[in-house]
């Protein structure tokens, strides 16, 4: 009688149980692991049947099972899916592909080729490649990371686009020739995100050669287009190169001007860089003003402020992992939530949706597997944490399995409507749809990694720290470590410095007195420069400048009710 | 025809430009707008709208639908969205359940299961139909336009659809499925009519005489507008009830059959007003959702962007309970325990009941229920009283303009556990006298009191100065200034003359600046020392608590986020957050979650010196490592790694997330291993995940502090303006750790001058082993260089070798040229010889034909003579052709010369006539 009563109580608990062990849908969140794996497997499907069918064109074709070169013919998406492979943690393809590549590709091709899409595509799929090579275990050079082949191939490649730059103002041309340069005949109308971003992977590349010319002209062309900002401090979409007239006077974040203002923010931190960032607060104030309707980004004409197109962009949706890298989380937070409201309506995002009417806009309604709101739950996981989030990458996770998965890859999405598929396989869905999805589902890659491991390495050029994290994403998700631009250019002096107050440590008596001296602020590369060229061109500005107190390298610390603002809950400003 | 496509194509882009650009542009503007994408993108766009055009454009239709429920479900899907045969399929069940998905949404695969539950359970009185809303060839899609998936439709009979807004989970899905099912409770005796009012949710009531029809007359509104608040109220905290019986009906005076009542426990009830509003079922539910009280409320977000949270927390302080809540459980426990708490804090009213009615039916129907409340009160009462100082007030210091703008507060008691006061042993209440008596001293040593403006209590103890029996403890702290005007409005009983502090305040704020003693009867030594009742007190205090539940099955991580151990099993959790304050306040995790730890904490919350502290969540996923070059410090360990610590401290504030902090942390690390580790901690805090105390908190990350060993309260901070790198960090360091040694040299010092010398020793140690390794770097690249060096080397030889073969080549080469040089100087000579042997021929026939036509002229001359001389001839004969033969043979031998070159015998022929002519 017992025992039956016992198993009957049981029961009875497990009954009341269960519903509750089997509700927490929403509170649990996605299962991170099996999601995890499941992108693995989509990685591999694509890049296995890349290589069967495509190799050595640059982009495979699902629907036809067969290749094309669409940005020159560099083996494109073996390129952009090296460091992805690393990610994923496979070591020994990573080295054979590091070998096939420095074996099959030449740069030495009549080939017009994007400037702007070979730098961030190959010029920093082989930077961070280079970077990565040694935790890939491959044996490096002594003289790495200042030397070795794939950096010497970035460079070359890197310096076949340095003719484009050879225009009055300093802007590059939007196309080059790989063999001959600039053609005569070429149109100078580039897109503003085609001028500003370099300075990435070139201050990179300066850093890590030596040679300051990719840095400079970089530089060049980021102070040409400060310089000609309208007067409410907003750029257009496409400027004429030779007379820096604006073409396209569209204003906004997304297609065109984007990884621009990407590339403020991420060259400031990458170089610890007041003025490109003291130039993106300037432009982040007057997008605030101008563009943004309850946490929409629009587009206005960029001299008279007036809205121009009320739609959204998927390339857009980058921007609220930018601001959550600055520490504005909340703003991020809220802009996040509306686009994911779209990306729930259609199951991706459209290139173009109209705000107001709710529905993509003709011959916009396409998704090339982008990866931007996927880049940002990455970046804003990381800051708040939200299972809300994971549910955005179950769901990306989901569709583009459902929606695109063909036998032969993963198909560009012709119509989001109707979901047609059409024969393309963009190389940046390897290297950042995938890689982005893989690390919001893999916390303790060592992508993430927080400081608390790092690497040594002996360079003749001394001691140095590499691998500690805060790993820079290019804007094509190819990581580049900070560390690295501070061990090939050490400065002698720098050292001697170090050597001579640590001496002064072990003294008992301390004979000297030590005191902040304003000129290492400038050191960083930046007292050569013409002060003109500065920022703050405007002395009001610079007494501005003064009288904002914190630094401008810094993120204001979380809010109380940020602990509050997971599962959608979002504050508004305590006003 | 191949154009044709093409064409289009164009068209099409032109199109789409117009409809994206503003009216007024003109063309040559209007194409590069078109590049909008990603330049070279939308350039490349273009280029393959047209080449896909003039290729066959590969493009592949969206497969077709497919189950997505499997065959034996008892959910009916309708995979191919066929929402007319869901219509029909409504007709034949009483009510039906639409769930509408879109089969490559993630949420309506996470709520497949939940439904399928749901449905496993209801299948035999729900009809359960799932319809394909996404297939763009389904009639569902071409009706209905969704912004999200899944939807979830209820029907009741015709009435509907009622949209399910709560959370996709099966229990909450079930009970608001049987909500639905049954809109409203049939009340038919008292024990159901006490059981329905006694529940903390509102409740509406309607009274229906069933004895003249079966359907009197409203009552098919009432039971329309029961289903309409599901509408509105997804969660369904309204309840409705009907009544079905006269006798019960009248407990709460309801004797019109139609009428409709409104249960409030702590305002009036409502009675539906017939007259002012018309009796639909929209009205009755507005109706009800407007007047309906609100004691607890349940916090549900949707997960969607909401300001639930914000507009909640705005109202002011709030209590958030979390409490494993299962809709479909018979009881609550727990629940009815946190209502019970509830429902006495706010009856304010409760000496002057407001409905006398309910409360005599209280009062006799359930005893049980009014008795417990006073044995707990017994019982908080003795355990306070026992712990607390008998006889304490409070004495607000004046505001000196000369400290600041807090004011100092002070909680005077007397005691008199010191000694013996003979007449008196127990003191119930405060003598008047004492109170005024030890104010008095209190006055004269306040003085010591003004250096302790700081955020933690001090107390200190005094004696009296007409009592040797007791003395005084004063416990003094700063409050704020809202605090100070809830003083003000008391009552306050005793004053001092205020002359003898005039000087110090300025005139307006006068009142502040006298010293008084508050009204003890309504404050907090008295509601401390018999304070068991906190009944009534959202009314009393100026700190109402707005209360709320939450779930925690699913929303444990606002819980944890909050503090919330991670490790408990038992999901319960209390907390009271002030968003204006930035502060939250947590119950004891450990103490079991009962209805007097609850009031107790409402209390602490309520009282004006709050005993409550501020919680500081820390992250309990770091873990001390020795190893670690840089110390991870947490809110637990931040106290003892900074201020214990014998060492110089530099900390760093960060957070992972900060792009600025992320990439300066090889810095730190580069610092951590450069300074000697026995006189300096570099350590860091991710302040997202730790709180610190306020004066240890910063707005900007990430910020450099240096505490100095031995003068840890002056810590420094590294200036912003200076960029992070090492050897600035280093002289920062020095900069402020350079004070410490100006004391005399003892033997101490000297100790710990070799112990700074081992140190430095292990550190030139440690360089030179770095020197080491680089010059086995450089060793390496060296060798690396020779072998390069040497196949170069190796390389030259080999062109060298190459370059002497070529050179023999060359010879050789040359030695051919040369003969043949020579063979055609020699074959060029040769030819000259012939043309001068032939030039020689051409002269000597020049000369044979000047010598033929000089014979020849001979000749003809002869013959003139001949023909003068006919006799003369015969004899001639002869002679003549001998000399004819002659001059024939060398004529024959030139001929092919003559021919070769006639045209220079011509030209000769013409000179030798010319100098013939010239002869």
């Amino acid at each position: 009688m017992l025992p039956s009563l016992g198993s009957l109580l049981c029961l009875w608990a497990l009954r009341l149980l269960a519903p509750t062990a089997g509700t927490g849908a929403a509170s649990r969140g996605p299962d991170v692991a099996s999601y995890r794996e499941r992108v693995r497997a989509m990685f591999y499907h694509a890049y296995e049947h890349y290589l069967e069918s495509a190799f050595p064109y640059d982009e495979l074709r699902p629907l036809t099972c067969d290749g094309q070169d669409t940005w020159g013919s560099f083996s494109l998406t073996l390129i952009d899916a090296l460091d992805t492979l690393l990610i994923l943690g496979n070591v020994s393809e990573f080295q054979r592909v590091v070998n096939v590549l420095q074996e099959g590709v030449d740069f030495d091709i009549d080939v017009n080729a994007s400037v702007f899409e070979t730098n961030i595509r190959v010029v920093g799929g082989l930077l961070s490649a280079h970077l990565l090579s040694k935790k890939a275990g491959i044996e490096v050079e002594v003289g790495w990371p200042c030397s070795g082949p794939l950096l010497r191939m970035a460079e070359e490649a890197a310096r076949k686009l340095l003719p484009a730059f050879q225009t009055p103002t300093g802007m590059p041309y939007g196309t080059v020739n790989l063999l001959h340069g600039v053609n005569p005949g070429e149109t100078p109308v580039t897109c503003t995100a085609g001028i500003g971003t370099f300075i990435v992977e070139f201050a990179t590349l300066s850093h890590l050669t030596g040679d300051p010319v990719f840095e400079d002209v970089a530089r060049k062309a980021l102070k040409a287009l400060w310089k000609n900002r309208s007067d409410i401090g907003l750029v257009g979409n496409h400027i004429d190169v030779i007379t820096a007239k604006w073409v396209a006077q569209d204003a906004g974040i997304g297609a065109g001007v984007d990884s621009y203002f990407e590339y403020l923010v991420k060259g400031a931190i990458l170089l610890q860089d007041k003025e490109l960032m003291s130039m993106f607060l300037e432009y982040n104030k007057a997008i605030k003003n101008y563009t943004k309707f309850d946490d929409w980004y629009l587009w206005v004409q960029m001299y008279k402020g007036t809205v121009s197109m009320p739609v959204f962009q998927s390339l857009e949706a980058y921007w609220p992992g930018l601001q959550s890298l600055i520490g504005d989380v909340d703003n991020a937070m809220r802009t996040f939530l509306n686009y994911y409201t779209v990306w729930k309506q259609f199951g991706g995002l459209p290139e173009f949706y109209n705000i107001p009417q709710g529905y993509t806009v003709d011959k916009r309604e396409g998704y090339p597997l982008r990866p931007e709101l996927i880049e940002s739950a990455m970046y804003l996981y990381r800051a708040t944490r939200d299972p809300m989030l994971l549910e955005l990458g179950r769901d990306a996770v989901e569709s583009i399995e459902k929606i695109s998965k063909v036998d032969c890859g993963f198909a560009t999405i012709k119509d989001l409507r109707d979901h047609r598929l059409d024969n393309r396989m963009e190389s940046f869905f390897l290297a950042e749809t995938v890689k982005y999805l893989y690390l919001l589902f893999d916390p303790d890659n060592f992508i993430h990694n927080d400081g608390s491991v790092f690497d040594v390495v002996i360079t003749p050029y001394g001691e140095c720290v590499l691998n500690a994290g805060g790993y820079v994403f290019n804007t094509e998700a190819h990581p580049i470590d900070p560390a690295a631009l501070h061990c090939c250019r050490k400065r002698k002096e720098e050292q001697w410095e170090v050597e001579d107050l640590m001496r002064e440590f072990y003294s008992l008596k301390k004979n000297k007195k030590f005191t902040l001296k304003r000129a290492p602020d400038h050191s960083e590369g930046e007292s050569a420069k013409d002060p003109e060229d500065a920022p703050s061109e405007k002395g009001g500005e610079k007494r501005n400048a003064k009288k904002n107190s914190h630094s401008l390298l810094s993120c204001p610390s979380q809010s109380f009710n940020s602990k509050l603002a997971v599962l959608g809950q979002v504050f508004l400003d305590n006003t | 025809m191949a154009r044709r496509p093409e064409l289009l194509c164009g068209a099409a882009i032109v199109l789409g430009c117009a409809f994206l650009v503003a009216l007024k542009v003109t063309c040559r503007v209007l194409l590069p707008k078109v590049q909008v994408l990603k330049e070279d993108e939308a350039r490349e766009e273009i280029q393959r709208n047209h080449s896909s055009c003039r290729a066959k454009d590969v493009t592949m239709p969206a497969k077709l639908p497919v189950n997505f429920f499997s065959t034996r479900s008892p959910v009916i899907d309708l995979f191919r969205g066929q929402l007319d045969y869901a219509d029909h399929l409504r007709q034949d069940s009483e009510i039906v359940l639409y769930f509408f998905y879109a089969p490559w949404c993630g949420q309506s695969i996470a709520a497949r299961e939940e439904v399928e539950h749901v449905a496993g359970r209801l299948s035999d009185q729900v009809l359960f139909v799932a319809v394909n809303c996404w297939w763009n060839q389904g009639k569902c899609r071409k009706q209905k336009h969704f912004f999200y998936f899944p939807v979830i439709h209820l029907y009741h009979r015709s009435f509907g659809p009622i949209e399910y807004k709560g959370p996709m989970s099966a229990v909450y899905i079930e009970k608001f499925v049987r909500r639905v099912m049954t809109p409203l409770l049939y009340i038919s005796s008292r024990s159901k009519l006490l059981d329905f009012l006694s529940n903390y949710e509102p409740g509406v009531l309607g009274y229906f005489e069933f004895n003249a029809s079966p359907q009197p007359p409203g009552y098919l509104t009432f039971f329309t507008s029961a289903l309409h608040s599901l509408k509105k109220d997804y969660l369904g905290t309204v309840r409705f009830g009907v009544i079905t019986d006269k006798r019960v009906a009248e407990e709460i005076s309801l004797v019109r059959s139609g009428s409709v009542y409104l249960h409030r426990h702590v305002n009036t009830s409502l009675i539906y007003p017939n007259d002012i509003m018309n009796y639909t079922a929209e009205n009755i539910c507005k109706w009800a959702l407007e007047n309906r009280e609100m004691l607890i409320r349940w916090l549900r977000p949707h997960g969607g962007k909401s300001l639930l949270l914000n507009n909640e927390l705005k109202k002011g302080p709030a209590l958030l309970i979390f409490i494993p809540y299962n809709p479909l459980a018979e009881i609550h426990p727990l629940l009815d325990e946190i209502t019970k708490v509830a429902l006495e804090y706010h009856s304010c009213n409760k000496s002057q009941p407001a409905e006398p009615d309910l409360q005599h039916f209280r009062d006799t129907g359930s005893p049980a229920f009014d008795s417990s409340v006073p044995d707990a009160h017994m019982k908080l009462a003795e355990t306070f009283s026992i712990t607390k100082y008998p006889c304490c007030n409070t004495v607000v210091l004046p505001q000196w303009h000369s400290i600041s703008r807090t004011h100092n507060v002070c909680e005077l008691c007397i005691n008199q556990t010191l000694g013996v006061k003979p007449n008196k042993v127990h003191v119930p209440q405060c003598n008047f006298l004492e109170i005024e008596a030890a104010l008095d001293s209190f006055y004269l040593q306040e003085h010591t009191f003004f250096q302790v403006i700081s955020n933690t209590i001090e107390c200190s103890n005094f004696l009296s100065f007409y009592s040797p029996f007791s003395y005084y403890t004063a416990c003094c702290r700063t409050v704020n200034r809202h605090f100070l005007s809830f003083v003000s409005s008391e009552k306050t009983i005793f004053q001092t003359p205020k002359a003898a502090f005039s000087s110090h305040g300025k005139k307006d704020n006068m009142q502040y600046s006298v010293p008084h003693i508050e009204d003890r009867n309504c404050f907090t030594p008295d509601l401390h020392a018999s304070g068991t009742n906190i009944t009534g007190l959202s009314c009393r205090t100026n700190k109402t608590l707005n209360l709320y539940l939450l779930d925690s099955n699913l929303f444990w991580i606002y819980a944890e986020r909050l503090g919330a151990s991670r490790s408990t099993h038992l999901k319960e959790f209390v907390t009271i957050v002030d968003l204006k304050e930035e502060v939250h306040y947590v119950l004891d995790q450990n103490q079991s979650l009962v209805g007097s730890t609850l009031e107790n904490f409402i209390k602490n919350f309520s009282i004006l010196y709050s005993p409550l502290k501020r919680h500081l969540v820390d992250d309990p996923s770091v873990h001390f490592d020795e190893q670690r070059v840089i110390t991870e410090v947490t809110t637990n360990t931040f106290h003892d790694t900074v201020f214990l610590s014998e060492k110089n401290v530099l900390l760093l504030y960060y957070a992972q997330w900060c792009g600025f902090c992320a990439s300066l942390n090889h810095v730190f690390i580069q610092l951590a291993r450069l300074l000697p580790p026995d006189n300096f901690t570099v350590a860091r805090i991710d302040i997202t995940q730790n709180d610190l105390p306020w004066e240890f908190m910063t707005d900007r990350l990430p910020t450099i502090l240096f505490f100095p060993h031995q003068r840890k309260e002056q810590s420094v901070k590294f200036p912003e303006d200076f960029s992070v790198n090492l050897p600035n960090l280093l002289k920062f360091i020095l900069h402020h750790s350079s004070l410490s040694s100006s004391e005399p040299c003892t033997k101490e010092c000297l100790h710990k001058e070799t112990v700074l010398q081992q140190g430095h020793i292990s550190h030139l140690e440690g360089e030179i082993q770095k020197l080491r390794s680089e010059i086995s770097a450089l060793h390496q690249a060296h060798d690396q260089l020779e072998a390069q060096l040497s196949e170069a080397r190796r390389e030259e030889q080999r062109l060298q070798q190459q370059k002497h073969t070529l050179e023999k080549q060359h010879k050789t080469l040359q030695l051919h040229s040369e003969q043949l040089q020579a063979t055609y100087d020699q074959k060029n000579q040769e030819l000259l010889e012939m043309a001068e042997k032939l030039q020689e021929l051409a002269d000597a026939s020049e000369n044979l034909l000047k010598e033929n036509t000089l014979l020849r002229i001979l000749v003809a001359s002869r013959e003139g003579k001949l023909q003068s001389k006919d006799e003369v001839k015969k004899s001639l004969q002869l002679e003549q052709p001998l000399a004819e033969d002659n001059d024939v043979s060398v004529l024959t031998a030139t001929a092919p010369l003559e021919e070769k070159k006639i045209d220079n015998i011509d030209a000769i022929e013409t000179e030798h006539s010319s100098r013939n002519r010239t002869e």
